[in-house]
C-alpha cells in the first residue's frame, strides 16, 4: 500500500513536470534562440554585397576583322588571354593562376621542350602550355577556359562558366 | 598633501607608512591594481619571462597610438588610399616617423609574441591550471597574424593587392565554404573598394577591440591562475 502510494504522486510528478513557469522559460529561451538565429542570418546577408561594381563577365574581346591569325591579346582589364591559332580559330584562357591568383604572362619565346611559347607566373614559378595545361609548378589545375561567340563580326567571350579544352575552341 | 581635495580624487590616504599602505597603493589604483601586491623576486629576474608578454602589449599600446594618429590622414578608398600613405611619407610633418614606428612596431610585435609563446612552451607554463590561458593566448596570436595581415592592404600598392590576392585564395581552399568566406572577406569576387574599406574596418575596430578584451582577460586569468612564481 505504501509504495503504491509513493509511486502514484511520483508519476503524477512526472507528467506534470512542465510547470507554468518551465514552459516560459522555455517559450522565453526558444524565442532568443530564433531571435539570435535570424539576426545572423540577417547579419550575414548584410555582409553579402548585392551590387558590385565589377566588370561584366561577358564581353565583346575585340573585331573579327582585328585580330590576326597566329596571334595572342592580353587583356589586362578581364585577366584573359585571347589566342587566334594559325588554322584561323581562337580560344581563351583566363590570365589568373590556378595556385593563389597572380597575373601570368604569355611568353613568346618558351622554354626547352615548348618552343610554341608557354604562360608563366611570375608569382610562384607555374608554367602552362599553350592550351593552358600545367607543365609544372605549384599550380594544382590548368588555367579556366571560356565559351567564346562570334556574333555580328564580333568575338564574345562569356567568363560566367569555364568549359573543357575541346568546347573552348571558337571555329570561324 | 592629505588635504580633502587630495583624498577627493586618490584613494590611498597620505603619508604612506606601514606595507599596507603600500599595497594600498596597488590595490586602489585602477591602472595598477592588475598588479599582485606582492611578487617572488625570482618572478620579476629578466631571465625568467624575458618580460616578452609586456614588450609585446606595449608594442600594442604603440601600435594604437601610431594607428590612431595614422587615421586622421588616411581614407579608405580608391586612389585616395595610397596617396594619403604618400602624403604620410612626404608631405605630413613627422608623418614617416609614425608610419614607419607603426610597420616596425607591428613587425616587432609578431615576433615578440612568437618569442614569448616559445618562452611559455619551453618553461612548461602553460600546463595545469594555466591551460586555458594558453588557449587565450593562441587566440591573441592569431588577432596578431590577422591584424598584420588586414594592415597590408591598406597602403593599397602592388605589394599590398599581390599579398591579399594570395591570401584571399587561400582562404577559398577552406572545404566547402571557403569560396563564401572569400567572398564576405573581400566584399565581391577581387580585391576592390568594398575590400578596402573592409579591411581598414577590421584592421582599426573590430580586431583591436577583440585584442583588447582578450588581453584583459589573458592578465585577469594570469593573476587568477596562481600569478608567476
Amino acid at each position: 500500500m505504501e509504495k503504491n502510494k509513493k509511486k502514484g504522486p511520483q508519476k503524477d510528478s512526472g507528467k506534470e513536470s512542465l510547470s507554468r513557469r518551465k514552459f516560459f522559460v522555455s517559450a522565453g529561451n526558444a524565442a532568443i534562440g530564433i531571435a539570435a538565429l535570424g539576426s545572423l542570418g540577417v547579419t550575414l546577408d548584410f555582409l553579402s554585397p548585392k551590387v558590385l561594381l565589377e566588370l561584366p563577365r561577358r564581353f565583346v574581346v575585340g573585331m573579327l576583322a582585328n585580330m590576326q591569325p597566329n596571334s595572342v591579346t592580353f587583356d589586362a582589364e578581364h585577366r584573359l588571354i585571347v589566342f587566334r591559332d594559325k588554322q584561323g580559330y581562337f580560344y581563351a584562357l583566363s590570365a589568373v593562376c590556378t595556385h593563389l591568383g597572380c597575373i601570368v604572362e604569355w611568353k613568346e619565346t618558351g622554354i626547352p621542350g615548348h618552343p610554341e611559347g608557354v604562360i608563366a607566373c611570375p608569382c610562384h614559378g607555374s608554367i602552362f602550355n599553350k592550351t593552358g595545361d600545367v607543365i609544372r609548378g605549384p599550380a594544382p589545375h590548368s588555367l579556366d577556359r571560356f565559351k567564346m561567340y562570334l556574333e555580328d563580326e564580333k568575338i564574345i567571350v562569356d567568363m560566367t562558366e569555364t568549359v573543357s579544352e575541346e568546347e573552348m575552341i571558337l571555329k570561324v | 598633501m592629505d588635504s580633502q581635495f587630495w583624498r577627493s580624487i586618490f584613494r590611498t590616504r597620505l603619508p604612506i607608512k606601514t606595507n599596507l599602505d603600500r599595497s594600498l597603493i596597488i590595490f586602489n589604483s585602477l591602472a595598477m591594481h592588475i598588479h599582485p601586491v606582492k611578487v617572488r623576486e625570482r618572478a620579476i629576474r629578466f631571465s625568467y619571462t624575458f618580460y616578452l608578454g609586456m614588450i609585446s602589449f606595449f608594442l600594442f599600446v604603440a601600435l594604437v597610438v601610431t594607428g590612431v594618429l595614422l587615421m586622421l590622414y588616411y581614407q579608405p578608398a580608391i586612389p585616395n588610399a595610397y596617396n594619403n600613405m604618400k602624403d604620410l611619407q612626404y608631405v605630413v610633418s613627422n608623418g614617416i616617423f609614425l608610419r614607419n614606428m607603426h610597420r616596425w612596431a607591428a613587425h616587432l610585435m609578431v615576433i615578440t609574441v612568437f618569442l614569448h609563446m616559445l618562452r611559455v612552451f619551453y618553461k612548461g607554463a602553460y600546463q595545469r591550471p594555466r591551460e586555458f590561458n594558453w588557449v587565450i593566448g593562441v587566440f591573441l596570436f592569431l588577432l596578431t597574424l590577422l591584424l598584420s595581415y588586414t594592415g597590408y592592404l591598406l597602403p593599397y600598392d602592388q605589394l599590398s593587392y599581390w599579398a591579399v590576392t594570395v591570401g584571399a585564395n587561400i582562404v577559398k581552399y577552406v572545404p566547402v565554404v571557403g569560396k563564401s568566406i572569400r567572398f564576405l572577406l573581400l566584399g565581391g569576387n577581387e580585391i576592390g573598394e568594398y575590400t578596402l574599406v573592409r579591411f581598414y574596418v577590421l584592421h582599426c575596430v573590430i580586431l583591436p577591440l577583440m585584442m583588447t578584451s582578450l588581453i584583459g582577460l589573458h592578465f585577469w586569468r594570469i593573476r587568477k591562475d596562481g600569478g608567476l612564481y
